[in-house]
């Protein structure tokens, strides 16, 4: 391993460092969010995790992500019973602030575990450039940004989707692969963008022969329907059970919110906004004489 | 882009004897597997530049790294936050700003001395008049006359913030830079090992908590000191006594350095031939920089006088202090020479505050560590203040006369900071903050010859470690628990230091110069004093009666330490000068012969 310095658990021990001083740094409504959620998870039972509207900031992930919050809320506990309160809102002492960016930087520790597999995966030929790439999505200044200073909690997540790509390199670990992206939509379901990808690859893979496109492999089907099963009835079962599916997906699809967020993504939708708005405006500007 | 290796020119008399024998190639250590891998991690973090990346893209991203450390520690707590009425060392600059901007010149000494008057010589006034000017075309509120006292703004912590960091890159990193690297080419040290010291120094726990974090400007004395320094590693002598005029002109403390400085300027006069023409250069060039500095606050002054603007509006014009018995009583209050001189003695008796007591605050030096067993209260304040010169002379005594004797420029830095850790330990009015100074020519030995090898990284890295933990009880008061921790353990881990690894002690040692068992036991005794202080402090109430218990013990600990550092840093200037190599030889002889008559 000569050429792979500096290792990736170095970086993460100085990111850490660096991540540790950010603590008083500015964040936004997000931190808010998850301290609510940390709050709804722990003071309420099941039934009502989906329905809470006390605060603004209602549970629109997936199910697991909730789970994970109850974990979190298990330790947030010991740290100040005053976080879990539903009432209390916009609570930032900086217990809460510490806890919660600790938790952050602590769930971390999952995409450096998967670097790690992603650069020992790698043919020993292209180690060095492996762990170039590792090390630049660890030290990723946007990943910073949003998790250590917005606060949000992709650092984790992503790890599960590097995980799952690494797992997708030997043909023995694909069905694995695929559950693990199954679990990470059920954490947080924007990987939907990734899911026709993963879609196509399993079924050419896994479900059909390698040999013969038109030959189906129907004990790895039924694999994968099994396992995906058991993923999704692990995630949505218990709402399924208690018949709030519906209300799950209304949270987790919010239509009704508009094509654009109140801060535009640069995408197809934007500029439609834009021309609208344009369009609007020139309109606004006919109209005087067209009274007339 | 050169190649990474540069023929080292070693002097033949260090082979065999200088404790310090390490060699700077103790970076990679091959074990079993006979590959290359790096020492400690600071080496693993610039591994990937260790062919022949060129110093255009190191140097911008070391720069950009430390400065966004350096950014972050800015956005924990600052000096007096929120502790009215006087706040602490964020408002006293702040208020600089305030008084410089809106009072002629010949007040700034004497406006309002009780609450944060300003005692620091004429640069810091320059320095905090423009920054006060920048910060009213930002926001006037912040520097408003009387009326932003105690002003709490995110956005001018911000500013502030933002104003040490200019300052300091515009100042120190490059003195750091050009230093660094003239003491690597001085006796070929590798740029890639040169580079790693860079890192090492620019990571520096104590400068970073008191400058971005507690707030203060040390930063631009200390640069001025190392550009100095540079400047007589490149042989400019005259240089480097206007750049070392310019860092005492900024901040008094500077006089720690001034006994080595001055003796190598001596030095250097009287050998290898005694030059008059050097020495008067020297004396003109220092006289006409202190001049120069001082020049704006006289002028000032006189056309203020000029002017009929009094210094102490209101009430009658003081008598210029310090002088007020050996005053020609036929000096007239209204001469232009009365202003001149009533400026500067105002400015020198606010610079050097004697009327104040020998420590104000606990801090690890002698005179604190005397008081815990054996009070001071007794004696008179005269009698203390004459044996303190007295014992600090000794103290400085030892660099002064071997500099002088022997004035090589690779001696200066070593005799620096034996002259600082003897002025810390002895002198008048010490503030931990102070301990900056003995740290840093310690510090930039990291990047000269045999500096990253087990012995001078040892020593340098317990100084630094032992440095940041005395500074512990200041950063406490200002919340900075969470940076001081990320900080210290960050550069310990850097650098394979306790408490974060113990092999630089515990390993195996390098076969030539690795760590002797003294020295070992030595500092591991103190790194678990330290650890142990830690555990006492945050979980330990202190008994009855004395809540101070372990501050005192972190003050009795910091003395024991730092008299050591004094001890070896005197010691390794001892055998650099090569003041001993006749006793060696001597030895060596004794011993080839013995060796020789028994066979």
């Amino acid at each position: 391993m000569a050429d792979s310095y500096p290792t990736i658990a170095q970086c993460a021990v100085i990111t850490t460092a660096l991540k540790v001083l950010l603590f008083p740094a500015y964040k936004s409504t997000d931190f808010e969010v998850h301290r609510n959620w940390l709050a709804v998870t722990y003071s309420l039972p099941i039934q009502n995790w989906y329905y809470e509207r006390t605060s603004e900031w209602t549970l629109d992930y997936p199910p697991f992500f909730a789970y994970f919050e109850w974990l979190l809320s298990q330790l947030a506990r010991y740290v100040d019973p005053a976080i879990l309160e539903i009432n209390n809102l916009n609570y930032d002492h900086w217990k809460v602030v510490y806890f919660q960016r600790a938790s952050v930087i602590g769930s971390e520790m999952m995409l450096v575990y998967a670097l790690h597999r992603f650069v020992q995966s790698s043919p020993s030929t292209s180690k060095s450039a492996a762990n170039a790439v590792a090390i630049s999505i660890l030290l990723s200044p946007a990943l910073l940004i949003i998790d250590h200073i917005h606060f949000q909690y992709n650092g984790f997540l992503y790890g599960i989707l590097v995980l799952s790509l690494v797992l997708a390199r030997k043909q023995s670990t694909v069905l694995l692969s695929g559950l693990s992206f199954a679990v990470l939509l059920c954490f947080k379901h924007i990987y939907l963008y990734l899911a026709p990808a993963y879609v196509f690859y399993l079924l050419r893979v896994y479900c059909l022969s390698q040999k013969s496109i038109l030959r189906i492999r129907f004990g790895n089907c039924l694999k994968l329907a099994t396992g995906l099963g058991l993923t999704l009835g692990a995630a949505f079962g218990p709402f399924l059970y208690l018949g709030q599916i519906d209300q799950v997906l209304n949270r987790l699809f919010p239509f009704s919110r508009g094509l654009c967020h109140a801060y535009w993504a640069p995408n197809v939708w934007a500029m439609y906004s834009f021309l609208d708005k344009v369009l609007l405006f020139g309109e606004t500007l006919n109209e005087p004489i067209q009274s007339v | 882009m050169s190649s990474p290796r540069k023929s080292r020119k070693k002097k033949k008399e260090d082979a065999s004897h200088t404790a310090s024998a390490a060699s700077n190639n103790v970076l990679v250590t091959n074990n079993k597997s006979s590959a290359a891998h790096p020492a400690f991690p600071l080496v693993s973090v610039l591994w990937p530049a260790r062919r022949s990346t060129s110093q255009w893209v190191t140097i911008p991203l070391i720069l950009i790294v430390v400065g966004l450390f350096r950014w972050t520690a800015g956005f924990w707590g600052y000096s007096g936050f929120n502790v009215p009425p006087l706040f602490g060392d964020f408002e006293a600059q702040r208020h600089w700003m305030e008084v410089t901007i809106h009072l002629p010149i010949s007040q700034w000494y004497f406006y309002d001395l009780e609450y944060w008057g300003l005692d620091y010589p004429p640069l810091t006034a320059y320095h905090s008049w423009l920054l006060g000017n920048i910060g009213s075309f930002i926001n006037p509120k912040w520097f408003a006359l009387t009326s932003s006292r105690g002003f709490e703004d995110q956005l001018l912590k911000v500013y502030m913030r933002a104003t040490v960091l200019v300052s300091e890159y515009l100042t120190y990193i490059p003195a750091v830079i050009i230093l660094n690297r003239a003491l690597a080419s001085h006796r070929g040290v590798p740029k890639w090992e040169s580079t790693i010291a860079l890192l090492a120094i620019l990571m520096q726990p104590s400068t970073i908590l008191i400058d971005y974090a507690h707030f203060q400007y040390n930063t631009v004395m200390l640069g001025f000191v190392l550009a100095s320094l540079a400047s007589i590693m490149a042989g400019r002598h005259l240089w480097a006594c206007v750049l070392f005029v310019a860092s005492l002109c900024f901040k008094q403390m500077a006089l720690y350095y001034t006994p080595a400085v001055a003796a190598y300027l001596m030095g250097i006069s009287l050998a290898p031939r005694p030059s008059m023409s050097r020495f008067m250069a020297i004396a003109a060039v220092t006289l006409l920089s202190f001049a120069v500095f001082f020049a704006p606050l006289v002028l000032g002054s006189l056309y203020d006088a000029h002017r009929g603007i009094s210094p102490t509006p209101g009430l009658k014009t003081p008598l210029p202090p310090l002088l007020v018995s050996s005053l020609p009583s036929s000096l007239s209050r209204d001469s232009f020479l009365y202003s001149a001189l009533l400026q500067l003695t105002q400015s020198i008796h606010r610079i050097f505050p004697f009327a104040r007591g020998i420590f104000e605050d606990k801090v690890a030096n002698f005179w604190c560590a005397l008081h815990t067993f054996h009070k001071l209260t007794p004696y008179s304040k005269p009698m203390i203040q004459q044996i303190s010169l007295l014992i600090t002379l000794a103290s400085i005594l030892p660099a002064s006369m071997l500099i002088s004797s022997f004035p090589r420029r690779e001696l200066v830095p070593w005799a620096m900071a034996s002259s600082a850790w003897g002025f810390f330990m002895c002198s008048f009015q010490v503030h931990e903050k102070s301990v900056l100074l003995p740290l840093l020519p310690m510090t930039i030995m990291l990047g000269a010859d045999g500096g990253l090898g087990s012995e001078i990284r040892a020593w340098v890295g317990w100084a630094n470690m032992l440095g940041v933990w005395t500074l512990f009880p200041l950063l406490k008061r200002d919340e900075l628990r969470v940076p001081y921790a990320v900080l210290s353990l960050l550069w310990a881990y850097l650098l394979s230091l306790p408490p974060t690894s113990w092999s630089l002690y515990l390993g195996p040692q390098p076969r030539n110069g690795g760590l002797r068992p003294a020295t070992r036991v030595l500092h591991l005794a103190f790194y678990v004093v330290m650890i142990a202080w830690h555990g006492l402090e945050a979980f330990v109430k202190t008994p009855e009666g004395k809540p101070d218990l372990w501050v005192v013990l972190n003050v009795l600990v910091g003395a024991a330490g730092f008299g050591i550092c004094y001890l070896w840093c005197t010691w390794q200037l001892i055998l650099k000068s090569g003041i001993l190599d006749e006793h060696f030889r001597f030895r060596a002889r004794v011993e080839a012969d013995k060796t020789k008559k028994k066979q």
